[in-house]
């Protein structure tokens, strides 16, 4: 597979949120905001880096019926560090995020990488799809994160949008919110997804009735 | 017992994996320690500058420890540039936040006044509860409030604070917390007054002594 077609899989194709719904407890109950949503994702791709990058190093020396033992304690320890590199340098951004951090661990989206892909190919791809698919959570993290704010607070990273008299729109800002919005964008992307496919096969159809001219030219 | 190749594979795999993540945490812990330690300091020096009156020396490096071990309190005295104690602040926890409990840093006046609390963790529901920490106006009506002649409840309970708009458990919480904390100084003031003077004695012996040498 080519690269690019590697990260755009992780991105669009294959993304997270958009395509598996796996992942939805961070994605739930972090993206009260759009900058809760962006260091979570952040905190994702660091431990998505490590764990593909350890485990395509290491295929091949682990034996088939302990892989996933492996494979968490891998990512567990890459969590740990990235929970308490957090603690010391954004402090206040650990007191937010708290628990959801330590749970990246049972983020089934990351062993499923783990699994599906870093034990099957090369460090090197292993890495290119942590980027494409820790990039395509955090822009799904945000992008939740970010519409939950504004509609729920009127703000967008932490700032004023529509002025000081909005009024809280509680029921973005609750757990429900986050289904609702959810929805909304999920439909959203399957728009957006059939009509590039519409556009792929028209110009498919171009392309075909452009050889059936050139066949009945060249009969002529 | 014999072990054939696989298992002992198998087993070698996982321990090396093992030994491995332990070291990269243990590594990770030697560089994070102090920094998670100095974070967790600044942390408390803002929230104890919010709720002390004003203070010329660190409250924190003066703290002293009331009660036995299992109860313990940290109390934080802040004194004037004589040595008059100006304030003090500990923290009390309430423990029936609407998610989990919420740790509230209080700071007295000399008088046993309240100066200001400050939220400095919670759990509680973003856009409701949370505002224990963001509503400035609801956190200044503390101010002055005393154990006596004060409704320590929120006004739905015939109280004096205010609930918030579909939250009231957090907010009761809180005042409820605040309120242990407020009796807990009616019945150890003593005990304090006399540790700050014990500490204060001790520093004097000390400073005498180093100047005798």
């Amino acid at each position: 597979m080519d690269r690019s077609e590697v990260f755009m899989d992780g991105f669009w194709h294959n993304n997270t949120i958009f395509a598996q719904l796996l992942g939805m407890c961070p994605l739930l109950g972090v993206t009260t905001s759009a900058e809760n949503g962006f260091w979570m994702g952040a905190a994702t791709v660091l431990v998505l880096l490590g764990s593909n990058l350890v485990v395509s190093l290491v295929r091949g020396m682990i034996p088939k019926n302990v892989r996933i033992p492996a494979y968490i304690t891998i990512i567990a320890a890459f969590v740990t560090v990235v929970d308490m590199a957090m603690n010391a340098w954004m402090h206040e951004m650990y007191l937010t995020l708290g628990l959801f951090i330590p749970l990246i661990v049972v983020n089934c989206a990351i062993l499923g990488r783990a699994e599906a892909f870093a034990s099957k190919n090369t460090a090197f791809d292993s890495v290119i799809d942590a980027i494409g698919i820790g990039a395509g959570f955090t822009f799904a993290l945000v992008l939740l994160g970010g519409v939950r704010e504004v509609l729920g607070q009127g703000e967008l990273f932490g700032f004023s949008v529509f002025g000081e008299g909005y009024p809280d729109v509680l029921m973005l800002i609750l757990p429900p919110g986050a289904f609702i919005a959810l929805g909304f964008i999920l439909a959203g992307v399957n728009l957006i997804n059939r009509s590039l496919q519409h556009r792929r096969e028209a110009r498919k159809d171009a392309l075909s009735v452009g050889s059936e001219d050139k066949i009945a030219v060249e009969a002529l | 017992m014999k072990f054939d190749k696989d298992q002992l594979h198998m087993v070698l795999a996982l321990l090396l994996v093992a030994v491995i993540a332990a070291a990269l945490l243990g590594i990770t812990d030697m560089f994070t320690r102090e920094p998670i330690a100095q974070a967790q300091r600044e942390a408390l020096h803002r929230a104890l500058v919010q709720v002390l009156p004003a203070h010329t020396n660190d409250p924190q490096a003066d703290q002293l420890v009331i009660g036995s071990q299992a109860d313990a309190v940290q109390i934080y005295p802040a004194k004037d540039e004589r040595g008059r104690v100006t304030g003090l602040a500990w923290e009390v926890v309430a423990p029936d936040g609407y998610s989990g409990s919420i740790r509230i840093l209080l700071g007295l006046k000399p008088d046993g006044k309240i100066q200001a609390i400050r939220v400095t963790d919670h759990r509680e529901t973003p856009g409701l509860g949370d505002g224990i920490v963001r509503n400035m106006h609801w956190l200044a009506s503390f101010f002055d409030k005393a154990l006596v002649g004060t409704h320590w409840a929120v006004k739905k309970d015939g109280g004096d604070f205010d609930q918030f708009t579909g939250a009231t458990i957090t907010p009761r919480a809180v005042v409820g917390a605040v309120h242990d904390g407020l009796e807990f100084f009616r019945d150890h003031q003593q005990d304090i007054l006399k540790a700050i003077e014990k500490a204060d004695a001790e520093r004097t012996a000390e400073e005498q002594g180093k100047g005798g040498q």
